[in-house]
């Protein structure tokens, strides 16, 4: 399964920087090879309750304006006014990740909205499944996490994969 | 009216005899005006405030050398004096009745909590009448008397609109009262009572979430502008008891934000800064040494950063909690002094009713009724819950009910060992006492390390009132005061230390002072912990009491037991330990435990009431009177009339999403909520809109079995027939709230579904004609006895938490 399969996670964090300590854990393995994914998105939700799409990786591990195709795979599946107000949505805007036609516009959002408090902070990536115990470690201070499988051949089933992520913090 | 005519040895005081002459008419008469007067208290009597904090420790005011900052406790200690040696019971209601009668707790029936009435004396809850408290002696001798804030002292099953109200305030010496009955209450929503009546949940005004010790102080200052415009010179006695620093943890973040970054370095760093301005200060002798770390309590450099962030941001709640509570205790001063009565006013300030909490767990928790119903929940599952209910920017705030960790009690109770529970130990047992009386104290800022027990604090009142201790009220000859006064050790220093020996008990854990000498055994058990299978070590023919670990401490040279000495003076741990049984034959501390007797099998009868009707506008039921719909099948059905066009609004509800249940009407359907104290939350809702007219509606709750925290299936009924199903997998095994109450027609207070939250109450816009509760439907009678075996044991660990 492991080659063929990838691994949808989402892991919800108390503390912020916490969440961006491990986030910036996450793309140095990437960078380094160490994990091979299709890309990070680190969200926040500040004291207003405004979501927002803090940082997002891709998969050789470059984040921020200097993202290419890659990122759409996760960056994609927020709504455009969303990623407007990150580096990243820039990026996505630009070039158009192999999945970004599969971009969800309000689900997956909408159920990180719903997961996470004024004030914290959430890690969502994509990688190979093969990598998950390494993924795991490196989001060591999510107080809750949860992940889903997919196929890696069909895009058409991140969009479940998530959903299903998503739903495992409702559980 | 002559002094020596009045005897105050007898309450209430006899009529006097008439002094002057009658005739058959005016003509010639001399008038007696003493016949027109109440009695008075005596001449220079001063006014009284008493003031008792909640749940907090020798440690934590900066007072006491503590983090929180206290500048009003500081104030009274620098214009009185600071006692370092005064005791405690180590749990709220005993304490509390020991305070307010002078006696021992167990003799007063207060081994444990209002919320456990047991068969034994000295834990039926229930105060008597051969113990009347100083309070009623004041009031009987002329005082005004007014109380403010927590209670606990009546029972549980007693706190409902048909009384009895005789262990109400009002019946114990208060002739006014405004606070709450029960343990606790939320500082946002609290469930109050003004003298006999449940006066409801308070709404906010001008935009501002109500909060109640901010409105207590207020209270407090008014009743007295009250009193002086009608009484300019009587004096009175106000008795303030704070719901502060008593979890839920709760204060606007003004207040917690003013300690952030304050507690970074954690417990251990704490405990240790703590120590160091204690012996600056002289709370602490020079020579005092710093007990060493409980291996109960994680050492915090083995927490990780999350656990690290969320505690500290506990402890910064709490910090900022009690500050306000000394800042509006602060309030009521600057009135007092503001009304030119402050150094006419006996001022006594106990900083906590035992040592800080112990019950929020390692990890603190959400909500302190998962640890009061014993709901187990690891580390990551709080952490998760803590996040799931707000996060660190909610603590504090009205959508939690927390309680911090119990590494920071333990350091609140700092330089001692242990806490709240803990009877056995000076971290259960010591707290700090201010008292200001400048007619009395010529070294303002002085230290006082005379024992001194919360039995004096009445003795001392009634001394320096010029008031003798009663040998009668209402006819009942009564048991003389256990405590002693220390009154002249305000004008002296080296006042004679009368209070020469004290035994101590609460849950089991018990210590016995004389002369210096403490001899303790606690009970080997984590106090936050109430399982059976942990307490069935204590029971019948399975526990020798005399074969629990012993300690001995010399606390004149060892003033923080720091140093068990047992080992070496065999002689003083017989010679104590003999005396300790001795006393706890003599004030009814027998039989050990007798507050948890129901986890031994010893429970009342079953009731025999298992259906509840409420008719008319009913609300505000105390949270431990609803009806019983606990770890067993139930239904609750209501009859309804529903206008054309429709109705909406709550049926019946009973606390809020921490912990609840609601039957509700929106958007024309029948809708059911609850809440699994806040863990799990399970929703049915009708897909078809009532029908007008008469309707009758249902909710059956069919359990999987008769058994703890049960699950089960849930249907809704329209004129009986089926219009929803759904599944609870978990349902609350003792309690949903701690103090919110249960509403007919509407939802008080904070709202059960949060569907609903801007319509509150979300009051029914049709007509209820009756809402009927069946608790103890299709039950065997082994299986009532094994469901009521827990419903009392549940209650006794409620209660011992509370």
């Amino acid at each position: 399964m492991s080659d063929e399969t990838l691994d949808v996670l989402i892991g919800v964090y108390l503390i912020p920087d916490l969440a961006k300590e491990d986030f910036d854990g996450l793309i140095k393995l990437i960078e380094d090879k160490s994990v091979t994914s299709d890309g990070v998105v680190l969200v926040s939700k500040d004291e207003q309750g405004e979501l927002h799409v803090t940082e997002a990786g891709d998969h050789l591990g470059r984040r921020g304006a200097t993202v290419a195709g890659g990122v759409g795979l996760v960056v994609g599946l927020f709504s455009p006014p969303l990623l407007a107000a990150t580096a990243a949505g820039a990026a996505v805007g630009a070039v158009a990740g192999k999945f970004a036609s599969h971009r969800i516009a309000h689900g997956i959002g909408d159920k990180m909205d719903d997961a996470l408090p004024p004030g914290s902070a959430g890690v969502i990536a994509v990688y190979d499944h093969a990598d998950a115990e390494g993924v795991d470690k490196a989001l060591a201070n999510a107080v809750r996490k949860s992940a889903a499988q997919i196929d890696k051949a069909s895009a058409k089933e991140l969009k479940g994969g998530l959903e299903q992520a998503a739903a495992g913090l409702a559980s | 009216m002559p002094e020596h005519a009045i005897d105050r040895t007898v309450l209430p005081i006899r009529r006097l005899p008439f002094a002057g002459v009658v005739n058959r008419t005016l003509d010639g008469c001399e008038p007696d005006w003493n016949q027109a007067k109440r009695p008075m208290p005596p001449e220079d009597a001063p006014n009284v405030l008493l003031v008792l904090i909640d749940d907090a420790g020798f440690g934590n005011p900066s007072a006491f050398g503590g983090p929180i900052e206290t500048p009003n406790y500081t104030r009274i200690a620098n214009e009185g004096l600071r006692y370092n040696r005064f005791h405690v019971t180590a749990v709220c209601s005993p304490t509390r009745a020991a305070l307010l009668t002078s006696r021992n707790q167990h003799r007063v029936g207060f081994g444990l909590v209002s919320e456990f009435s047991g068969p034994f004396p000295g834990y039926n809850a229930t105060l008597p009448r051969d113990c009347a408290p100083f309070p009623r002696v004041l009031q009987e001798n002329g005082y005004i008397t007014g109380g403010f804030g927590k209670w606990h002292l009546t029972p549980d099953d007693q706190q409902g609109a048909a009384g009895p109200f005789n262990r109400w305030p009002n019946g114990l010496g208060f002739g006014y009262y405004w606070g709450f009955l029960g343990g606790e209450t939320g500082q946002y929503d609290p469930l109050l009572v003004e003298n006999q009546k449940t006066i409801g949940v308070p709404e906010s005004e001008d935009g501002k979430p109500y909060y109640l010790p901010d409105d207590m102080a207020e209270r407090t200052i008014a009743w007295l502008h009250h009193v002086r415009a009608e009484e300019p010179a009587t004096p009175w006695f106000a008795y303030v008891a704070t719901g502060c620093s008593h979890a839920p943890h709760q204060v606007p973040k003004e207040w917690s934000d003013k300690y952030a970054g304050k507690f970074d370095q954690g417990w251990d760093a704490l405990r240790e800064e703590t120590f160091a301005r204690q012996k600056e200060l002289g709370v602490v002798p020079a020579d005092a040494e710093l007990t060493e770390r409980n291996e109960a309590f994680p050492a915090w450099d083995s927490l990780t950063e999350t656990e690290k962030r969320l505690c500290a941001r506990q402890m910064e709640v709490y910090a900022g909690y009690s500050e306000n509570a000394d800042w509006n205790i602060g309030r009521i001063l600057d009135a007092i002094e503001e009304m030119g009565e402050l150094d006419n006013t006996l001022v006594v300030w106990i900083w906590g009713d035992n040592g800080a909490s112990l019950e929020g767990t390692l990890a603190g928790t959400f909500n302190e009724l998962t640890t009061l119903n014993g709901i187990p929940l690891t580390v990551e599952q709080q952490l998760a819950l803590a996040l799931k209910h707000g996060g660190l920017e909610a603590w504090g705030g009205d959508q939690m009910a927390p309680h911090y960790s119990s590494g920071w009690a333990w350091a609140g109770n700092c330089p001692f060992d242990w806490g709240k529970q803990v009877a056995s130990h000076l971290g259960g047992t010591r707290n700090p006492l201010v008292i200001r009386y400048p007619r009395k104290i010529a070294d303002a800022g002085g230290l006082r390390s005379h024992f001194t027990h919360v039995v004096d604090i009445g003795p001392t009142i009634l001394d320096i009132a010029g008031i003798p201790q009663p040998d009668s009220v209402d006819g009942i000859e009564q048991e003389p005061m256990h405590g002693f006064t220390f009154a002249d050790s305000l004008s002296d220093a080296g006042a004679p230390e009368r209070h020469t020996q004290q035994y101590f008990e609460a849950c089991g854990n018990r210590a016995m002072y004389k002369d210096g000498w403490w001899f303790a055994q606690r009970l080997p058990r984590i106090p936050w912990e109430f399982d059976p299978d942990v307490l069935r070590h204590f029971g019948p023919g399975a526990w020798n009491p005399d074969d629990d670990p012993i300690e001995l401490y010399y606390l004149p040279d060892d003033f923080s037991q720091a140093r068990n000495i047992a080992a070496d003076h065999p002689e003083k741990v017989e010679e104590l330990r003999k005396l300790f049984w001795e006393e706890a034959e003599k004030y009814d501390v027998l039989p050990l435990l007798g507050g948890l007797s129901s986890f031994y099998g010893i429970v009342p009868p079953i009731p025999k009431e298992s259906k509840f009707t409420y008719r008319g506008d009913i609300q505000n039921v105390p949270a431990g009177m609803i009806p019983k719909i606990y770890n067993h099948s139930y239904t609750i059905a209501a009859d309804l009339v529903i206008p054309d066009g429709g109705a909406e609004g709550v049926i019946v509800a009973e606390a809020d999403h921490l912990g609840g249940f609601v039957l509700f009407v929106q958007d024309g359907r029948l809708k059911h909520t609850y809440s699994m104290l806040g863990v799990f939350e399970y929703r049915q809702e009708s897909e078809a809109p009532l029908p007008t007219g008469e309707v009758n509606v249902e909710v059956i709750f069919a359990a999987d079995a008769p058994k703890p925290a049960t699950g089960g299936e849930v249907t809704l009924l329209v004129n009986g027939q089926p219009v929803a199903r759904g599944r609870m997998e978990h349902t609350v095994p003792s309690r949903f709230s701690g103090y919110s109450g249960m509403d007919i027609g509407r939802d008080n207070g904070l709202p059960v579904d949060r569907s609903y939250a801007d319509k509150l109450p979300f009051a029914f816009t049709g007509t209820i004609k009756q809402v009927v509760f069946d608790v103890a439907p299709h039950l065997s009678d082994e299986e009532k006895e094994a469901l009521h075996l827990h419903a009392q044991q549940a209650l006794a660990a409620h209660g011992a938490n509370a």
